[in-house]
């Protein structure tokens, strides 16, 4: 594992490299500083991402979950309220949202991916009903600075995605709930047999992609300095993408952090670069999802030729 | 051998890139980027090539990008501030969120970039507030686009028809606009209701669906109004489903080469011209009129045109 986590890094340095040699923009600071604070919404949705799939799931919901609890941030703050009241309830629809999700999985027994379709159209539905389709927006500058301010030279984004990670990752590598992920995603049912309670670990692990989706929305409604119904759409791609370029594996009991970092900024770097190139949109899709394939094919491969 | 796979992976990806590679700073001349709101629709591709004419002829390094849906704001935000690192002198846009995208506005001020926005307005209070202040607004006024639409179905219906609308995308400006000129507009004739308006999203097949819908909900409806050709054309196909082809007027908006067919064939009665081709063009002119230190009027509108096979009853 390990070492294919290292494959991603090589993969992420000779993609830099590249666009490095061709053009003159790419490794600059303030580009460089561009391109984290582009990525770290889609890293944020893929940690939750990521706790899922290694549990042998799937959110497909985290997109409409992003714009159901940016437009809770949202009309809360333009309605006047304090600011940590509505950081509160976009958290609180996050992670609603989330152990829904969870619920409808392990107790109702249905399959990841309905569930969370289901929560997918709902949750947008819900968003849309509640602004009545348009965007939210008008408020004082306290969220606003979440998102022009910094810590250093490191921008608030940035810093919001970094804690966010370290927490994540020691949630995941030092708890019990965190080798509980691993084990429900390596085999379930041996875990329910050796007395773990499953149903409540998995319902727990979805409402940790709510949480993470909640965290995103407030990052990217301070970045937009408004809050739309229709934010977050094929977020879960993206996520989905991350998480499996940096080497979870998709059958569950696998996967890191770290790796789902390096993913996410293989995405965002690939974009900014396209970018940075004046490549058309048109061709833009061709080539992520060129790589996205490239590379979980390498992956692949040196999975079955190891050992 | 697992690095140099990678490599070949990326490599492969990249390297058709490399001929297309068109950074500003290969040639001497000035760059312009022109940030569409996407290119997967008619109308940002004419403007596009207008842009590009003009740009030939000035002898202008033009950028193009876009995002790949046009309500992206998100990634046109990111695509503003891309570009920004490649030093472009000029950049010219049309906002896919008015209030949205002056953040984005804010960095390419702080980088000392002038700005030319077009077919969008940004929102004004937003932008001031932000301290964004752009050279020229470029665009044909969506609100009198929608007022031609509304003075032609008062005299084409003779002030009396019952009115089902397809919306843009709410909250959308461009989208806003028109309705707000088309209602206007009819509500002069008290012959003429509206008896439904629902949103379509900008988009064809959901002008097919939600008019169908509506030809459910209200069989008696006569005349219908796509705020955009797009939807108008969707509903065209609701109508021949429902076997009334010819009994339902079908009033468009941007003048679609798919939606002049459709008036030729008799299908769609008309719909109001606007000409991205031209605001293209004048959206490179004015920014070497910038470049040159040269001041704009605050709006360089570019006209509208109703396209019908039924010249005498213009507004």
């Amino acid at each position: 594992m390990r070492a294919r986590r290292f494959g991603t890094v090589i993969g992420l340095a000779v993609l830099c490299a590249v666009l490095w040699a061709l053009t003159p923009h790419f490794l600059t600071v303030s580009n460089l500083l561009n391109v984290v604070q582009q990525t770290s919404i889609n890293a944020i949705v893929a940690v939750g991402m990521t706790f899922v799939i290694i549990s042998g799931g799937i959110d497909l919901s985290v997109g409409s979950i992003v714009a159901l609890s940016g437009v809770a941030l949202g009309a809360l703050l333009q309605a006047g309220q304090p600011l940590p009241v509505a950081v509160f309830a976009a958290f609180a629809v996050g992670v609603g949202c989330g152990l829904l999700n969870g619920a409808l999985v392990s107790v109702g027994g249905l399959p990841p991916f309905i569930a969370t379709l289901g929560m997918m159209s709902v949750a947008r539905g819900a968003a849309l009903v509640f602004t009545e389709g348009r965007p939210v927006s008008g408020f004082d500058e306290g969220l606003r600075s979440l998102a022009t301010g910094s810590v250093g030279f490191i921008p608030g984004p940035v810093v919001v995605m970094i804690v966010v990670y370290v927490v994540a990752h020691l949630v995941l590598t030092r708890t019990t709930f965190g080798r509980y992920v691993y084990a429900i995603g390596g085999n379930e049912e041996a875990t329910r047999l050796s007395g773990v309670a499953v149903r409540f670990h998995k319902t727990a692990i979805y409402g940790v992609s709510g949480l993470m989706s909640a965290v995103a929305a407030i990052v990217l409604t301070a970045r937009l300095n408004s809050a739309q119904p229709i934010a977050g759409m094929m977020y879960e791609l993206d996520a989905i993408a991350a998480t499996v370029i940096g080497g979870t594996s998709l059958m569950g009991g696998e996967g890191t952090l770290a790796g789902t970092l390096v993913g996410a900024l293989i995405m965002g770097v690939l974009r900014n670069g396209l970018n940075l190139l004046g490549v058309s949109s048109f061709l833009q899709q061709i080539v992520i999802g060129g790589v996205i394939v490239g590379a979980v094919l390498v992956d692949t491969v040196l999975k079955r030729h190891r050992v | 051998m697992r690095r140099l796979t990678l490599l070949f992976v990326f490599a492969l990806a990249l390297a058709p890139l490399s001929c297309n590679r068109a950074s500003p700073a290969a040639g001497d001349k000035p760059a312009v980027a022109l940030v569409l709101k996407t290119l997967n629709h008619p109308f940002f591709v004419d403007m596009r090539r207008g842009a590009q004419e003009a740009a030939d002829r000035l002898g202008v390094n033009l950028q193009v990008q876009a995002a790949e849906r046009e309500i992206d704001v998100d990634k046109q935000m990111q695509i503003v501030e891309n570009l920004l690192q490649t030093g472009i002198t000029v950049l010219v846009i049309t906002p896919s969120g008015s209030r949205e995208i002056v953040s984005a506005l804010v960095k390419a001020r702080d980088a000392g970039v002038p700005i030319v926005i077009v077919d969008t307005r940004l929102d004004a209070k937003a932008a001031a507030d932000a301290g964004v202040q752009v050279q020229t607004f470029i665009g044909s006024d969506n609100y009198e686009g929608g007022k031609l639409a509304g003075e032609y179905t008062v005299n084409a219906t003779g002030g009396k028809a019952k009115v089902g609308i397809l919306e843009g995308i709410p909250g959308h400006e461009t989208g806003d606009s028109r309705l707000r000129g088309f209602r206007e507009a009819v509500a002069k004739a008290p012959g003429i209701t509206i008896v439904a308006s629902q949103p379509a999203n900008w988009e064809r097949d959901q002008g097919f669906n939600v008019f169908q819908n509506m030809l459910q909900a209200h069989p008696d409806i006569d005349t219908v109004f796509g705020a955009s050709d797009l939807m108008a054309l969707g509903a065209i196909e609701a109508i021949a489903a429902a076997g009334k082809t010819g009994k339902i007027r079908v009033i468009g908006f941007d003048a679609l080469d798919d939606a002049k067919k459709a008036i030729a064939a008799g299908t769609m009665e008309a719909s109001v011209a606007q000409f991205p081709y031209e605001m293209g063009k004048a959206a490179v002119e004015s920014a070497v009129k910038v470049m040159a230190g040269e001041k704009l009027p605050a709006e360089i509108m570019v006209k509208l045109e109703m396209v019908t096979k039924n010249p005498r009853l213009r507004p």
